[in-house]
């Protein structure tokens, strides 16, 4: 038995109920779930130094039944690198959150939500099967439904409801495509799937329906993802939902999309032969690879040129992350296109999510700061934060020049990560997106600075008065920011097993099924 | 007949579903959503093959020789109470939408 497998998950849970039973007393409930987080951060660090060295997959029968017969939680260097970045978010956005929200709202229910969203997390990333996914993410979105709509008040009960209306609908899409992946494979766990895809002629396997449905389940996780065309709904959701939500929704939350595409269609799909139809790509993965280059460009460019002309410092940057998800995407593209460069691009794309993870997180965390102490968040009313506080404004400096992509920050890595594999793998079109992508996030990030940080201190900043420990959580990821740069070789290292990890399906197949030698 | 009843009670499930889901009024599309996955679960009750075979407790009667898949029962039951959480947070999202706007019609919101 492999206990750490299902330990992160079993501390999120028990915190969320932990957090539940003591709202009546709001010092011991907010303790706890600080202690939670910890706990939680514990966890995945004792799960990550149990996969990451030794490298095969472990798994955890749930009630000890036999994969594929039971469900399985399967955590490998993959999952264990995904993890990781889920838990150095949400521990400051925690922290933070103790703060920021008031102590009424803390008391009913942001704690527990907030839990059961990171369970909801981490389900997604730890299940080894396809129906469960579902469960997951569910578990995951319903908690978040109930996060944005938080401070409901008009502008949060209409981005809601586009929110929850759009996701149900998903929802029902990916309910569609699993069962009709079930009644085309007759299985339901992802290692068997893979095994059987792999050998479809022995499994009597139609590979020309699973195709169809593999897009099916592909157009839900970019909506998940919230890249173009599913972003719509990113921008309100982002603006309206607490600024600790915001730092998970679009640190961890955006990247269990970003995940589940690495997970089934490296690991899963992959080996399905090719059915004869006019499609663009050689095989499925390059099919899905040429979808993918077409979003990550459409994102790059649309993310970034809506930021640009935002006035409103956290649409601003839900804007961005729609245009910083495509270049995860375009890297995840590169990937898919040229299978021999398959490690390149997919370690492009895990350290690129960690970049934005850190990035991002620490840049809504200080936006919701900079409204807390100024009383706004239009960069129009603000201005002179660099002269009135120093600390925060070279926190957004190193935030926004992560996102840039200046070294030694560890968004240097990212980007010439990607760059590197878009270059290796020779797609000019997603090279030349990524240039102006790269170039426009420049522009919006010296744009906000040059509104809110520089010239002469604003009425609103003149009343400056920012919480302590609120600031020190941005400094945290600040520091995090820099550290990760400046130590980037064991992150290197750990991306890179997390790459091999998603295509090594054999080792995959083989820990789940506890069979050798016919194996895919 | 039993597949094509079933399809054709689907597809026309799915039609209404999107139908609503498209009206102006927020309840009609939270009726929509509902019946859309509604409809999905449905559909997934045909995915473990429907015909000539029986439930899955096959003693209770004659003694049947097939029996239906109980995995998509125990996946459709799963999802059934996901839809019934999603549909009550979206009907009470509903309730505080109308108290914040003074109107459910999405054209004013």
């Amino acid at each position: 038995m492999n206990q750490f497998v299902i330990a992160p998950l079993l501390v999120a849970l028990c915190t969320a109920i932990l957090t539940l039973l003591t709202r009546r007393f709001g010092r011991a409930q907010r303790a706890l779930s600080v202690l939670g987080g910890v706990g939680y951060v514990a966890a995945v660090a004792w799960l990550v130094a149990s996969v990451y060295p030794s490298g095969g997959p472990a798994v955890y029968h749930l009630g000890d039944w036999v994969a594929p017969y039971g469900i399985v939680l399967v955590a490998d260097s993959l999952s264990a690198f995904m993890l990781a970045i889920a838990a150095v978010v949400t521990l400051p956005a925690l922290v933070y959150a103790t703060r920021h929200i008031s102590a009424f709202g803390q008391q009913v229910s942001f704690h527990p939500l907030f839990h059961l969203m990171v369970v909801g997390v981490t389900g997604s990333f730890l299940t080894g099967d396809v129906f469960n996914l579902f469960v997951w993410f569910e578990v995951m979105l319903l908690s978040s439904y109930v996060l944005v709509v938080f401070y409901s008040g008009p502008e949060q009960t209409t981005a809601t409801l586009r929110y929850v209306v759009l996701n149900l609908v998903g929802s029902a899409v990916m309910l569609l495509a699993i069962g009709g992946l079930y009644a085309a494979t007759g299985t339901l766990n992802m290692a068997d799937v893979a095994h059987r895809l792999a050998n479809a002629q022995q499994y009597g396997v139609h590979v020309t329906p699973v195709l169809g449905l593999t897009a099916l389940l592909f157009a839900v996780f970019m909506l998940k993802a919230g890249a173009v065309p599913f972003h719509w709904w990113v921008p309100d959701a982002y603006a309206a939902a607490p600024a600790p939500v915001s730092a998970v929704l679009a640190g961890v939350v955006k990247k269990v999309g970003v995940y589940a595409v690495t997970r089934l269609y490296f690991t899963v799909f992959a080996a399905a032969p090719l059915p004869d139809l006019a499609l663009p790509g050689d095989t499925v993965l390059g099919f899905f690879g040429v979808v993918l280059l077409a979003i990550a460009v459409l994102s790059m460019l649309f993310g970034g040129l809506a930021a640009v002309g935002q006035r409103d410092l956290d649409r601003l940057l839900a804007y961005s992350s729609i245009g910083q998800v495509g270049f995860i995407l375009a890297a995840l593209a590169a990937a898919a296109l040229r299978p021999e460069f398959a490690a390149v691009g997919i370690t492009a794309a895990l350290v690129y999510s960690l970049t934005h993870a850190l990035a991002k997180s620490l840049l809504f965390l200080l936006s919701g700061v900079v409204e807390d102490a100024a009383g706004t968040r239009r960069l129009g009313d603000l201005g002179g934060l660099a002269r009135r506080s120093p600390v925060v404004a070279g926190s957004f400096l190193v935030g926004g020049l992560g996102l840039v992509g200046i070294p030694p920050l560890v968004g240097f890595f990212g980007k010439f990560l990607v760059f590197d594999a878009l270059a290796q793998t020779d797609v000019v079109v997603g090279l030349a997106a990524a240039l102006v992508g790269a170039i426009l996030t420049v522009a919006y990030v010296s744009g906000a600075w040059n509104r809110g940080f520089w010239g002469e201190p604003s009425a609103a900043v003149d009343g400056w008065d920012a919480d302590p420990v609120q600031v020190a959580c941005v400094v945290a990821l600040a520091v995090g920011v820099v550290a990760a740069g400046v130590g980037f070789n064991p992150i290197l290292e750990f991306a890179r097993a997390g790459a091999d990890a998603a295509l090594d399906r054999a080792a995959y197949i083989t820990s789940v099924l506890e069979r050798g030698g016919d194996a895919a | 007949m039993t597949e094509a009843t079933l399809a054709v009670v689907l597809g026309a499930l799915f039609a209404f579903g999107t139908y609503l889901v498209l009206r102006r009024d927020v309840v009609r599309v939270v009726w929509g959503v509902t019946i859309i996955s509604q409809a999905a679960n449905a559909y997934l009750i045909t995915m473990g093959d429907i015909a000539g075979s029986v439930p899955v407790l096959s003693h209770h009667g004659p003694p049947f020789t097939g029996t239906t898949d109980p995995l998509v029962q125990a996946l459709v039951l799963t999802a059934i109470v996901i839809g019934f959480g999603t549909t009550a947070f979206a009907l009470a999202l509903t309730y505080r939408v109308y108290e914040e706007h003074g109107t459910i019609d999405l054209e004013e919101l």
